[in-house]
């Protein structure tokens, strides 16, 4: 049996892709699940996508992949906030939507496993005309996994997208052309802590009822790795009128010494509200 | 537009009750009413909070974005919830084994409001509790993924009622909450947006000095379930204000004001070509929305004009 992990972004279709893998190796005659993790992170936030493909026989099992032997990263992004490779088996492969090419990668990220890298982003834009790239790294993982045949795939798409499918079945087709594999050298790069501070409490310290003793306890979560794109100032156009503070959804924009605005990137989500409403155009929405 | 005044930390409380690590949608609007009603609220308050996405994520154990007490409670019993405390904190003050004396506030979708807790919700009004019942509508089911409910506007699609060949998505038309609580002769109703934030804030301080039930039905836009741009949330709550959709108004002991007026409203189309949920409607079907927008809008101005006319 064959165990996947499938790191995405809310709204980006990773439960999507993992079920159209799923019915692509049950077409050829393979047993598949397709399942994501239940959280109640929203659109933008990280989320994790499962599967289990097995040549022959049933699947028994129904809880989440704690050890799988493919990772697949949507967003190139979340290579640097969340461990992707972790509990990755020493002989697994990591498949990434990255710009970069392997060598690059490799200097960056490293360990015992495999790894394939195609620019995923790049591809879907040109066939699908949008960056959405859950279909086009399935023909990364067919290449580098052979998982299932890439034509197996063809069919699931087709039917999941209708009139929109065509653009999907090239660029997985594209992708699977593209995709470089090799295997991976160096040092095991320093990831951020995604919980600061205090360690989480076991169930046994947990007060009966649910009770929560700490107020505000949330600000120790961290939801700006949920953002691809930042606000940035420029001083020279703001008035101080604090409007941007006043409309940002997460609380999270503060006021300088000298009276100028700026967002805690611990929290900002991204979402574009303080740039759209600053009347005098003083922020700006760049990409992370 | 309501005037903005300039320099807004110098003008309400910087302090955050809801605190940022909540994991609502980027650009949720339903986020941003409560941060707002927070601010308004300040610390001398009892939360009940029914079921939904803001239950949901403010509070993934062991974390809590409250700075304030605050209590889950099922989907719905908000309101019964609400006036157990109202009760408890009266019979304790009697006693004299308790000597504050903060605000019961109840908070609850519109599917919380509307649908499922509404029979608590009358009741609480019918008893006379002193406390403020706020409903974050943001026209669906959104926790669980874009059910309609009966507060869902007449054209949505959601999952529940998808557009198709033969649905033109919502068949049926807004119900009117507000209106069923004024039917409730309770001292004070308000609608509000945060879109319109000073407004809003003003309301709920108002609400907290009411003797007896508040309710303030809150417009909260929300991204997902509306299939809107995420950086459009605020302007979307205006434009369903300008075009009459959503107007801001209050209703103190049965007297009405509508807080924001305009010469002309903006059409309706304006507010509808933003979101995906309208995308599929017809110029015939926006016409039919249309007429009865501005004859509902024109009856509440009327209904305002006559309490100034008394005046
Ligand atoms: C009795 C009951 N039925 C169903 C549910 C599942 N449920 C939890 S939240 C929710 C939707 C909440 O919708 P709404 O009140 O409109 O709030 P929103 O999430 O839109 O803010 C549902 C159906 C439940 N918790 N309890
Ligand atoms: S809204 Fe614009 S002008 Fe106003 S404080 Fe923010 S950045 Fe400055
Ligand atoms: S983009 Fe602006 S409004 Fe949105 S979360 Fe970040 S700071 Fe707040
Ligand atoms: S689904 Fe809508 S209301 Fe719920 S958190 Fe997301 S944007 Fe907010």
């Amino acid at each position: 049996m064959i165990e996947i992990r499938w790191h995405g972004r809310g709204g980006q279709g990773a439960v999507t892709s993992a079920e159209l893998l799923a019915l692509a190796a049950i077409s050829e005659g393979k047993f598949a699940q397709a399942f994501p993790s239940f959280g109640p992170e929203r659109r933008g936030a990280p989320v994790l996508v499962f599967n289990r493909v097995s040549p022959n026989s049933p699947i028994r099992a129904r809880v989440s992949v704690a050890h799988p032997d493919i990772v697949i990263v949507l967003d190139p992004g979340l290579l640097y906030i969340t461990d992707v490779t972790s509990g990755l088996k020493e002989d697994g492969i990591l498949v990434l939507n990255t710009p970069k090419s392997l060598v690059e990668i490799r200097s960056e990220l490293s360990g015992p496993w495999r790894l394939a890298v195609v620019n995923a982003t790049s591809i879907a834009r040109e066939m699908i005309g949008v960056p959405i790239v859950n279909t086009t790294m399935l023909g990364a993982l067919a290449r580098a996994t052979r998982i299932v045949e890439l034509d197996s795939l063809t069919e699931p798409i087709l039917e999941r997208f209708g009139a929109r499918a065509r653009g999907n079945v090239d660029a997985c087709r594209k992708a699977y052309e593209e995709t470089e594999t090799g295997e991976p050298a160096g040092i095991v790069p320093k990831r951020p802590k995604i919980f600061e501070g205090e360690e989480l409490p076991t169930w046994q310290e947990l007060l009966p009822g649910c009770v929560l003793t700490k107020p505000g306890s949330a600000r120790q979560y961290r939801t700006g790795d949920w953002r691809s794109e930042r606000p940035v100032w420029d001083h020279q156009r703001c008035i101080k009128c604090g409007i941007c503070y006043l409309f940002c959804p997460e609380g999270c924009v503060k006021q300088t010494k000298e009276g100028y605005f700026e967002a805690d990137l611990y929290y900002c989500k991204g979402c574009g509200i303080c740039a759209r409403e600053c009347w005098t155009e003083a922020i700006k929405m760049v990409e992370e | 537009m309501e005037t903005l005044a300039v320099y807004v930390p110098r003008l309400i409380t910087t302090k955050e009750y809801f605190a940022p690590g909540h994991r609502a949608c980027m650009g949720c609007g339903e986020a941003l009413a409560v941060r707002l009603v927070c601010k308004a609220l300040g610390r001398n308050v009892i939360i009940a909070n029914a079921t939904g996405c803001m239950e949901i994520v403010s509070s993934p154990l062991p974390y809590t974005s409250w700075e304030v007490p605050w209590i889950h409670t099922l989907f719905e019993n908000a309101a019964a919830v609400a006036s157990g405390i109202e009760a408890g904190i009266k019979v304790l003050r009697r006693k004299g084994k308790y000597s504050k004396k903060p605000k019961v506030v109840a908070m609850a979708g519109d599917g919380g409001t509307a649908d499922i807790g509404f029979q608590a919700l009358s009741g609480a009004f019918e008893r006379g509790h002193e406390f403020i019942y706020i409903c974050f509508d943001n026209e669906a089911y959104m926790n669980t993924g874009i059910q309609r409910s009966s507060a869902t506007p007449f054209g949505a699609s959601t999952t529940t009622s998808p557009a198709g060949k033969v649905s033109i998505g919502q068949a049926t038309w807004k119900k009117n909450m507000p209106a069923i609580a004024v039917a409730h002769d309770i001292p004070y109703v308000a609608t509000a947006c945060p879109s319109y934030p000073f407004d809003l804030m003003n309301k709920i301080s108002k609400a907290i000095k009411i003797e007896g039930p508040a309710y303030i039905h809150i417009l909260s836009v929300c991204p997902t379930g509306w299939r809107l741009p995420a950086d459009l949330t605020i302007r979307a709550g205006r434009l369903a204000v300008e075009t009459g959709i959503f107007p801001l108004y209050e209703v103190e002991e049965g007297k009405y004001v509508l807080n924001v007026d305009f010469p002309r409203l903006r059409p309706v189309e304006d507010y509808f070509k933003l979101q995906g949920r309208f995308r599929h409607l017809t110029q015939e079907v926006i016409a039919q929305i249309q007429e009865r927008v501005t004859a509902e809008y024109t009856r509440l101005r009327e209904k305002a004009a006559r309490v100034r006319d008394n005046e």
